[in-house]
């Protein structure tokens, strides 16, 4: 892994100027740890796409499957806080295997079927009232603990949490790129038959890409409903956890494993900051043209096509 | 080493190949011919595990392997090429060997990438993008060194010689003459070049609609009455 | 009891109807372009969002929103279209995508236009009892039941009679080759989307006749279209149909037997344990395996 000085200035920018300087803005932290809740999911997606080749429209599955698991262990079964988060990526990951049959089928049908379950476990969190709370939801979740004397359950603790568990899974990510298993994943999108006959076990690398992009969406909604206290079927598998993460990392280029990270940022701040005050009901419309200018003029994002202007101009000057 | 036995193909209403039986021991080099159509890619299908046979048995070094599917066949050892080359594109030769080395063996052993590199002259377009910059020769030489990096018993040469022009097929040739011996593997190899074939092979085996009509050396089959009505008409041979 | 199942298989198909209109404008589009139109339930919903206004805002009978929803629904998926053509390369999910996007921005849009309220009609014509034999129902069930079946039978002499059968067979085969004989590919494909526009729009207006509409509904009936398009399998008029109905009549059901809120439940299970066990669904050809 190599660590060169732009990521080391960027990590310490992230987790040491953030907070000292927006620390004491409540609004803007919980901004923040909103943007990169969805950067974590938006990662999780990118993951599958780049590495898996496989468009899911359903990741809000993983998100609420996550939420819930969490939420539970910790509330009936007295878990402790930190580690019923990973748990809950376990329980996406239980989640997803339910999933494996879908596989096979090919890009569109995928990406719907995956909606289907998505779909599927929110009715079952609406109706498992016993277990899941029903409709209502379930409140008072866990707050995240204090870890030497740090209270993480602050809105900066919160921001150094889930800043965390995306900077750990674009290590992971990245991890995998690189490794012979990345190698292989790239060939498999060419021809998956050009793996197999030198002894690459193509469907079980796929399935094992889409257990890890679970398991991350997973702690990422673990994450977020042990931060906001409460949780809902509607919410936890709402389709915004799969629209807004979708928008952003093709916006902030879905190849690259900073670019849904940077994306989800820009997109939620200015949707946030900016749309929502203006279009207060249906803001959204705006991220629907955002994902449709995207994918007619450049489908490999915006970030990288800024890239490539701004490179342009240099050179003229 | 490889044992096919009654071995059928059947898509739908069309028989690929019907029954089938053929032995390949550890030391062969066999040829396998046929006219187009035969059956001859479908027998490597069947073979490496692309295509599941309708019926009949396949046994790999004793093990019966009719069930294994196409990356388990590799790992045990049989080891195939494409007629049209399907290198893993966006990867570099090297990549492609790796990759095929450490999926096909478990792990990776640079000095045998190495000598596969010389073996198949590719040492120094090791860097090289596989998809896009390589000639038609070194697309054909990586695909045998890819089968190779996997370290296989049995090499399936699906039409190397397809598409070559003379000096390529001439070095192709050395290489062929050569690889029997140096990496220890049996070959089936799969031409239309009559002489090519006497040349390499010490048996040969004739398809023609989906049977096997002749087996034996090259000089037996090829001076068979049955075999060469195959290769000249009569669509009832 | 049974009585109860009774009804429930007659409700169900009458409401598979207009599910076999929407389900034939997706496939229609797929069939031509190998492209699955997200937003294709967002048509139907703005067509069923017409009908609103023409009842509440002009105080006519919705049946006369058609001639208007047939206009604005048949320019949206011409649009649709339109973009969808600009998409360079990796057509097949970049497409997915991109319908995706227009169908967040029509369900926007409708929501900014007509408010995040529950729609019906107010129609008591509309509404009116209508009895068949033993079994019950709204007139504007029968009506749009036997509106979807004329539509369906001129879908289908027109699929197999007219120029646009064959050109868009040949196109989905083979486009180059379609062209060479003359065929207008972009032509075509247009077509096929005007003429899902017009199905959707027929169905948006029934729906709005005999159920309930909101905002959020577009996606669920995108859902529910492809569901049938998954039962029937690939290029089957008939299968279609016969997989409206069938999710018709398991919706109702299950409303009869068990609760309202298992209703999407259904559907969703329905499309699973096909994938599963029938992946060329109940009469299709193949198509559907990586």
């Amino acid at each position: 892994m190599k660590f060169n000085k732009t990521i080391i200035a960027m990590l310490l920018a992230v987790y040491i100027g953030v907070p000292l300087a927006f620390g004491s803005d409540n609004y803007l932290m919980s901004l923040l740890v909103a943007s990169l809740v969805i950067g974590g999911v938006a990662l999780s997606w990118a993951l599958l796409g780049n590495l898996g080749g496989m468009v899911s429209f359903g990741h809000a599955a993983f998100f609420g499957v996550g939420a819930y698991a969490s939420a539970i262990l910790s509330m009936k079964f007295g878990v402790p806080v930190l580690i019923s988060i990973l748990l809950g990526g376990v329980g996406a990951v239980v989640a997803s295997l339910a999933m494996f049959p879908v596989l096979r089928l090919r890009g569109p049908y995928f990406a719907l079927a995956i909606l289907a379950y998505a779909h599927i476990f929110r009715i079952l969190a609406t109706q498992w009232t016993s277990v899941t709370g029903g409709a209502g939801g379930v409140s008072n979740i866990p707050r995240l603990p204090e870890l030497f004397g740090y209270d993480l359950s602050s809105k900066t603790g919160g921001y150094l949490v889930i800043l965390t568990i995306v900077v750990a899974f674009a290590a992971i990510y990245q991890y995998i790129r690189r490794s012979h298993y990345g190698l292989a994943l790239r060939a498999m999108h060419e021809s998956e038959d050009a793996t197999r006959v030198i002894g690459v076990n193509s469907t079980l690398l796929k399935g094992l890409m889409l257990l890890v992009s679970a398991f991350m969406c997973g702690v990422v909604g673990a994450f977020n409903a042990h931060y906001i206290n409460f949780l809902e079927p509607d919410y936890a598998f709402s389709g915004l956890w799969v629209t807004i993460p979708i928008v952003a990392a093709i916006f902030g280029g879905y190849r690259t494993i900073t670019g849904p990270i940077v994306g989800a940022v820009v997109v939620y701040l200015i949707d946030q900051l900016i749309f929502k005050n203006i279009i207060p009901s249906g803001h959204q419309l705006v991220l629907g043209v955002l994902l449709v200018s995207m994918i007619i003029f450049s489908p490999d994002g915006l970030m990288p096509l800024l890239r490539k202007l701004t490179r342009r101009t240099h050179v003229a000057t | 080493m490889l044992q096919l036995k009654n071995i059928s193909v059947r898509f739908g209403g069309l028989t690929a190949l019907n029954n089938v039986t053929l032995s390949v021991g550890t030391h062969d080099v066999m040829g396998l011919v046929g006219p187009n159509g035969a059956g001859k890619t479908t027998l490597f299908n069947a073979i490496s595990g692309l295509v599941r046979p309708t019926s009949g048995q396949i046994t790999f070094d004793g093990v019966d392997v009719i069930r294994a599917p196409m990356y388990k066949r590799a790992r045990i050892g049989i080891g195939r090429t494409f007629q049209v080359p399907q290198p893993m594109h966006e990867l570099t030769v090297l990549q492609n060997l790796t990759v095929a080395q450490r999926f096909g063996t478990g792990k990776v052993d640079q000095k045998k990438i190495d000598e596969i590199l010389e073996f198949t002259s590719l040492t120094d377009k090791a860097e090289r993008n596989a998809a896009s910059e390589l000639a038609l020769t070194e697309l054909k030489a990586l695909e045998v060194a890819k089968a190779l990096a996997t370290n296989p018993k049995l090499l399936l040469l699906d039409e190397v010689f397809a598409g070559l022009e003379t000096t390529g097929k001439r070095h192709f040739m050395t290489m062929l003459k050569d690889l029997h011996e140096k990496f220890s593997v049996g070959i089936i190899i799969i031409e239309h070049d009559i002489e090519t074939i006497s040349n390499l092979c010490q048996r040969v085996a004739v398809l023609n609609f989906g049977e096997l009509i002749a087996e034996g050396t090259p000089d037996e089959v090829f001076r068979d009455p049955v075999v060469i009505k195959s290769y000249t008409g009569g669509a009832n041979a | 009891m049974t009585e109860l199942i009774l009804q429930a298989l007659y409700s169900g198909v009458l409401q598979g109807g207009s599910y076999a209109l929407i389900a034939l404008g997706l496939a229609l589009v797929f069939g031509a372009m190998k492209v699955i139109n997200l937003a294709h339930g967002e048509l139907v919903l703005l067509s069923a969002y017409i009908a609103y206004s023409v009842e509440a805002g002009l105080g006519w009978n919705p049946i006369l929103a058609i001639p208007i929803s047939l206009v604005v629904v048949c320019l949206t998926s011409a649009m649709v279209y339109y973009l969808v053509g600009r998409i360079k390369k990796d057509r097949e999910i970049n497409s997915l995508i991109l319908t995706y996007g227009i169908g967040v921005i029509l369900t926007n849009m409708i929501l900014l236009i007509w408010k995040a309220d529950v729609r019906t009609t107010g129609s008591t014509w509309m509404q009116e009892a209508m009895v068949v034999g033993p079994f019950y129902s709204m007139r504007s069930e029968v009506l749009f039941f036997a509106v979807s079946l004329v539509m369906m039978v001129g879908l289908w002499w027109w699929l197999s009679r007219s120029w646009y059968g064959r050109a868009v067979r040949a196109v989905s085969s083979n486009r180059d080759a379609a062209k060479l004989m003359g065929i207008d590919p972009g032509y075509t494909e247009l077509v096929s989307f005007v003429v899902a526009g017009i199905l959707a729009a027929v169905a948006g207006v029934a729906l709005y006749s005999y159920g309930v509409v909101s905002p959020a509904y577009g996606s669920v009936l995108t859902v529910k279209a492809f569901i049938i398009t998954v039962l029937a399998g690939i290029g089957s008029i008939p299968g279609v149909l016969i997989g409206a109905l069938l999710l018709g009549v398991a919706e109702a059901l299950t409303v009869t037997l068990a609760s309202s809120a298992l209703q999407e439940l259904v559907g969703m299970g329905l499309f699973l344990l096909v994938l599963f066990v029938m992946p060329n669904g109940l009469f299709g050809a193949k198509g559907r395996r990586g």
